[in-house]
């Protein structure tokens, strides 16, 4: 089982990326790394992967119009959205096919809890196998809970996309935590996604997906499409 | 006096429920969803008439009264005696409406001293509930949190309370997770997935309680909105003769029903959904007629019990009956036998029916008529006593 980012140019450099593989993405503020998790799980999608996307800064509701609006002809019962969000507002949204509705970006067994569910109907009652774990992001989690609280959930989960054969895309913010922080997290997964720059010119590139960093690219998100230069 | 978990099969293994003044933790695998275990223990208190105390540390108040709503348990109903014990607003800087607010919720002697000041208030023996022990140890740190379990139970003890905790076994230090597990709480329940890959099924389990010999068996559960933790028994067949009321009886008995049949006649299976007195059910029901019987075979694999369906009229079938029963490899499953029909005009009453079939005094044989619904529930519940029944020997 393998898969591919959705990222033409790197994905020619890294070749197939093995199922069971945790990604870490980090980069800076305002880089675009939402979209870029997006096209990730899109990439998935029409490939007839499923997607779960746990998101703790978007409320699902805007994440499930990201797809409806950008990507057309995706199967959207493909898609599962953890929300960490809605309920913190104060909104008493119930759960419905796509979104599964945690209490809080604290709620750590919750957010468990719908990500097991997700993948529990996308293996079992769909019989999909090929599987893409979006976390976006471990930033707003690690503000509401410690290192070591944040460093057992990941070991969990990690664990269960490398066990299934999934493939996990971890969003960081750069700049935000210490060293420390990121050298821990670092342990848990297989590559990393880099971004780097400011001010609207940034650059991206993969290191530990083949046995060389690629490049550093300078990108455009361009709808449903990453295009790199250089 | 004991306490009841909302849990029938789970009282059932706890003999009773929960002594007063005692504690219960439900221990889960991480995945596993575990806090409408501690939920539905404070609404049976609260519909019994007692009182209830939701402690809330990862979760808005309202949004706790909100998910009770979302399972049917209207906490707004119960008015004063359902009290949330606010830890989570504190962690977040938000203002909290309600009476005991945690200032500090990462700080394990903020955490006690609301806690003691609830207790002392409600001076009446009720039931709290922790909503996450897990995230108090992450906030608070895993050593001053055992310490302040430790306090919390004996002050419940003191005021007769039952203090129950939702636990997620996250990968603490193997330390923590024995202690947890074996020492600080007067009876254990564990919680777990089923996995190859992914979770994909839910049990329950007594591990120990000091106060008796607990039933130690695994129960499959599943998690309904509404309606909470119900048992789960995959895997229910319904099968006998042709026309005996197989398809009736599976239509009478589930929420859902699904039949594939040509000209009013099963020709693959039924599947029917039942929800009922605190168990949930997937039942398959087969064909009756014999050029079906290779498929029949297939559908009766892995049943945890089976619904022998006659038609009480009509006693030539009853042979075909008994075979059915060789052809399903049913022989030594927990078996039901319905006796369908039983408003018609010549319909043999149970006795009769045991009789002709040659079958012994342990075989249950349940009146029914599925066309009216009249008995099937009761049938149902002789079953699902059965399998329970095997199942914890």
């Amino acid at each position: 089982m393998t898969y591919n980012l959705g990222i033409s140019k790197m994905d020619e450099l890294i070749g197939d990326i093995k199922g069971g593989t945790n990604i870490m993405m980090i980069g800076p503020p305002m880089s675009g790394k939402d979209d870029i998790t997006n096209i990730i799980a899109y990439h998935g999608l029409i490939n007839k992967n499923a997607a779960v996307i746990v998101s703790t800064r978007e409320p699902g509701k805007n994440v499930l119009d990201w797809f409806e609006n950008r990507a057309l002809g995706i199967p959207p019962e493909h898609i599962g959205i953890v929300d960490c969000v809605t309920r913190t507002l104060g909104f008493g949204a119930p759960d419905t096919e796509n979104i599964k509705m945690a209490s809080s970006p604290v709620d750590l067994t919750g957010i468990g809890v719908k990500i097991s569910q997700f993948f529990e109907r996308f293996w079992m009652e769909m019989q999909i196998k090929e599987t893409r774990l979006c976390i976006n992001s471990l930033s707003t989690i690690l503000m509401y809970s410690n290192l070591q609280t944040v460093f057992r959930f990941l070991h969990v989960f990690t664990g269960r996309v490398k066990a299934a054969n999934m493939l996990g895309v971890y969003v960081i913010e750069d700049g935000m935590h210490d060293d420390k922080t990121i050298v821990t997290l670092k342990q848990l997964f297989d590559g990393m996604i880099e971004i780097r720059g400011d001010d609207g010119d940034y650059q991206i590139r993969a290191i530990g997906l083949s046995p060389k960093p690629t490049p550093w690219f300078d990108y455009e998100i361009d709808g449903v499409n990453i295009v790199l230069r250089g | 006096m004991m306490v009841e978990t909302g849990i029938p099969a789970l009282d059932k293994h706890l003999h009773g429920g929960v002594p007063q003044g005692k504690s219960l933790l439900y221990y889960a695998d991480p995945g596993v969803e575990c806090n409408v275990f501690g939920m539905q223990t404070v609404h049976r208190a609260l519909s019994e008439g007692g009182r209830g105390i939701y402690v809330t540390s990862s979760t808005d108040p309202r949004m706790i009264r909100d998910l009770f709503e979302e399972f049917g348990w209207g906490a707004g109903e119960y008015g004063d005696r359902f009290t949330i014990v606010d830890g989570f607003s504190g962690l977040i800087g938000a203002n909290s409406p309600e009476q005991y607010v945690v200032p500090n919720p990462d700080d394990a002697g903020s955490m006690t001293q609301s806690i003691k000041q609830m207790m002392e208030d409600v001076c009446e023996p009720s039931v709290i509930v922790f909503e996450s022990l897990s995230t108090i140890m992450d906030l608070c740190g895993e050593s001053a949190t055992l310490d302040a379990i430790e306090e919390w139970n004996k002050y419940a003890m003191l005021y007769d309370h039952v203090i129950v905790y939702n636990f997620t076994a996250w990968p603490y230090s193997e330390d923590t997770l024995a202690h947890v597990k074996e020492t600080i709480c007067n009876s254990v329940v564990l919680i777990g997935g089923i996995a190859a890959k992914v979770i994909f099924g839910q049990y329950f389990g007594v591990k120990k309680t000091d106060w008796d010999e607990a039933t130690k068996k695994c129960t499959l559960y599943k998690v309904l909105k509404p309606g909470g933790v119900r048992v789960y028994l995959p895997k229910i067949l319904v099968t006998g003769p042709f026309d005996a009321g197989k398809t009736t009886f599976v239509h009478a008995l589930s929420t859902k029903a699904v039949s594939v049949d040509r000209l009013g006649t099963t020709v693959a299976l039924d599947y029917g959904h039942v929800d009922h007195s605190g168990f949930t059910a997937d039942i398959f029901g087969t064909p009756g007629q014999e050029r079906f019987d290779p498929i029949v075979k297939l559908l009766s694999g892995e049943a945890m019990g089976v619904f022998l369906i006659l038609d009480s009229t009509n006693t030539n079938d009853f042979a075909r009956a008994k075979r059915m029963l060789e052809i399903t490899e049913s022989i030594g499953l927990p078996v039901v036998i319905v006796a369908n029909k039983q408003d018609m005009k010549g319909a043999l009453v149970p006795e009769e029916i045991r009789r002709k079939l040659g079958m012994t005094d342990d075989v249950p044989i349940m009146p029914v008529v599925a066309a009216s619904c009249e008995g099937v529930f009761e049938a149902f519940d002789v079953l699902v006593d059965r399998v329970m029944e095997v199942d914890s020997t």
